[in-house]
């Protein structure tokens, strides 16, 4: 009965709650968007992240992430990969040198990180091959080939097929140099990155190094994110020795990044849902305002103040039942749709989104829990929101509330003086 | 016993302020299937009397005991429990609810009650009859007339099958033609079904088909009388 006569009700002034409706499905739907949006930012951050740099997993000598010297090494390195490769749930694994050295061109010289590679393994890691906008990626034969970043080329002032040389310390800490020939240009759209590092093939650089065999970094891949500690821990077993760390603890700020980003999500979700709460007690409030005569009525005819506060209250909540899913599939289709095409946010700020490590294109991604919370938020605001309407409607005395008197107790008797002076005047002119 | 006996019934506003007495002390016995109008100009207290009776507001003094129940002390939700069961109201203004149709409208305190939908149905179909709105039921207050809607407020008011009916003021928004039909249908139901009314009113038409009349003004009760004298 009460479900009856609440649904009933909501469409008495239908123009008020198509109002109320609209704001909760806007409300709704800019909350799914958003999330999506903030998702797709801390994804493309993060997968950048971790195609590029860090990988999910990386083995190191225990001394190598303190001071990137080059005698921090691990030696015979391929063992370690072959090993790390039988382990299930890995994807891929690359094994590399990584030295500190000085690039230079005919026009000027940087400081960068070398890393050399050996190119097929590396590019099932990393998404540097996918990234290059000029000439080929590191071929496995060819020797002394670099690739470096279009950003660090300008800088340098060279092209394709160009000649620069690197310069380092080698295991016995004497000057070494080699000459390397541009054959790619990549752009990860990480400038900070691009900017501050190269990549050759292992085995040239060893050679100069004088280190055959050994190598500085494992870096594993996954086929599913929620493996990684059971590999990482699979790995800390096999090579105790050495160092195991996930993406996690190699770059603590794409935690602390995905954390904060994810708290202004809920904050977000906590202003939309006090906004929501003002626009609800605001109708409802009219909405008992405007039936203090029927309210009163059914408290005199028997219903009870339990069905009557209950009455105002499935009244709010239908009007989020109605809502809710709307603005749920309308967020479902709009994030879906941009999931697949992505949203170009190259005219809004292509230069910041680089600088920021995140892709010119974001694809909005919302996970289920992020409708089940909406549809928990929105039951709670439409609940805490009819509260106050609610406890209007009981506090009404029946009596006067049959009249349609939203009045108070004062306002009554200052009436009822005004009729009593009446009624006397009134016997003292007939007499 | 009586249906109603009201002993020394105060009602004071305000009395710590400006006190105003709206009832200085009523002393009424109405009988079962009495038909009763009390009448006086405003501000004598005839409304404040029936909303006693009616348990929707409450005495200063004095006590009164409905059906052989002491109402003087009644909890809130006793009294609401009391009034579901027991009594039936007819408003000045009908009342009724503008998204439930006429047969809901009727049938709405038996929901309230958790009669069954096949006790509601019969009872609602036994009621439209007997007001003479079958053909109404369906229809929404605001599609009914005035005279119509005041049909379905009796209805609803004796759907509950309440121990009497009070009226305020039942007649004060009807043309003579719904009024003579209100009150034809009231004293029929007083007659054949031995329903208990009693109005608050000033309309001479209603005071002319009572069968008692009780006068009231300041708050006292100044004149009792049945209808044979007033007819005389």
């Amino acid at each position: 009965m009460l479900i009856k006569i609440a649904w009933r009700n909501i469409w008495r002034s239908i123009t008020r709650s198509l109002v109320v409706i609209g704001a909760i499905v806007i409300g709704i739907w800019s909350i799914i968007f958003l999330v999506g949006m903030v998702n797709g930012m801390i994804e493309s951050y993060i997968d950048n992240a971790i195609k590029n740099e860090v990988s999910h997993i990386k083995i190191h000598h225990t001394e190598f992430i303190k001071d990137k010297e080059s005698k921090y090494y691990i030696s015979d390195i391929a063992s370690v990969k072959s090993a790390v490769d039988t382990i299930s749930g890995v994807k891929a694994v690359s094994y590399k040198t990584i030295i500190n050295t000085m690039i230079g061109s005919s026009h000027s010289s940087r400081g960068v990180s070398t890393v050399g590679v050996v190119p097929k393994d590396e590019a099932n890691v990393s998404g540097v091959s996918d990234r290059i906008v000029e000439g080929d990626y590191l071929s496995d034969t060819k020797k002394n080939q670099i690739l470096i970043s279009k950003r660090l080329a300008e800088k340098l002032k060279v092209k394709l097929r160009s000649k620069v040389v690197l310069t380092f310390q080698d295991l016995e800490n004497e000057i070494t140099m080699g000459a390397f020939r541009v054959v790619g240009l990549f752009d990860t759209g990480n400038y900070m990155y691009d900017e501050s590092v190269v990549f050759v093939r292992q085995e040239d650089i060893n050679k100069l190094l004088g280190m055959n065999g050994y190598g500085h970094e494992v870096a594993i891949l996954l086929d599913d994110l929620s493996d990684m500690d059971r590999v990482q821990q699979s790995i800390a077993k096999l090579f105790p020795t050495l160092l195991v760390r996930n993406y996690k603890e190699i770059q603590p700020e794409l935690a602390l990044f995905q954390s904060q980003i994810k708290m202004a999500g809920v904050i977000y979700m906590v202003i939309f849902m006090l906004a929501l709460i003002f626009g609800i007690v605001n109708t409802m409030m009219m909405a008992v305002l405007e039936r203090v005569r029927e309210l009163g009525m059914l408290m005199s005819v028997g219903m009870n103040k339990v069905k009557v506060f209950l009455m105002i209250v499935v009244e709010t909540l239908l009007l989020a039942i109605v809502a809710a899913p709307i603005g749920l599939l309308l967020g479902y289709l709009t994030t879906s749709y941009f999931h697949k095409t992505g949203i170009n946010l190259f005219f809004y700020s292509d230069e910041g989104m680089k600088q920021f490590g995140m892709d010119k294109f974001i694809y909005p991604n919302v996970y289920t829990d992020t409708y089940l919370q909406l549809v928990i938020a929105v039951s709670l605001t439409a609940l805490l929101g009819s509260l106050y309407p609610a406890w209007k409607a009981v506090s009404l005395r029946p009596v006067e509330a049959i009249r349609g008197s939203f009045a108070t107790e004062k306002t009554r008797i200052f009436k009822r003086i005004i009729n009593y002076i009446k009624t006397k005047l009134l016997k003292k002119q007939i007499e | 016993m009586s249906l109603i006996e009201i002993k020394g019934i105060t009602k004071t506003y305000n009395p710590k302020k400006i006190p105003v007495r709206a009832l200085r002390g009523i002393d009424l016995l109405i009988e079962e299937g009495e038909f009763t109008a009390i009448v006086g100009p405003s501000g004598s207290g005839k409304t404040t009397l029936l909303n006693i009776i009616g348990g929707l507001d409450r005495q200063t003094e004095g006590e009164i005991i409905v059906d052989s129940v002491n109402i003087t002390d009644l909890s809130d939700n006793k009294m609401i429990d009391f009034r579901k069961s027991k009594i039936g109201f007819v408003f000045q203004s009908y009342n009724l609810i503008p998204v439930f149709t006429a047969a809901e409208n009727i049938g709405f305190i038996m929901l309230l009650q958790k009669k069954s939908k096949n006790e509601i149905s019969t009872r609602v179909a036994e009621l439209l009859k007997s007001v003479g709105i079958e053909a109404q039921k369906n229809k929404r207050p605001n599609e009914m007339s005035g005279g119509q809607q005041q049909r379905v407020a009796v209805a609803r008011a004796l759907a509950s099958k309440p121990k009497f009916v009070l009226a305020d003021e039942p007649t004060a928004n009807l043309d003579s033609k719904s009024t003579t039909n209100l009150l034809d249908i009231m004293e029929n139901l007083n007659k054949n079904e031995g329903i208990t009314f009693v109005f608050s009113t000033h309309d001479q038409r209603v005071i002319d088909r009572a069968h008692r009349v009780v006068t009231i003004e300041d708050g006292r009760v100044i004149s009792d009388v049945k209808v044979e004298k007033v007819k005389s």
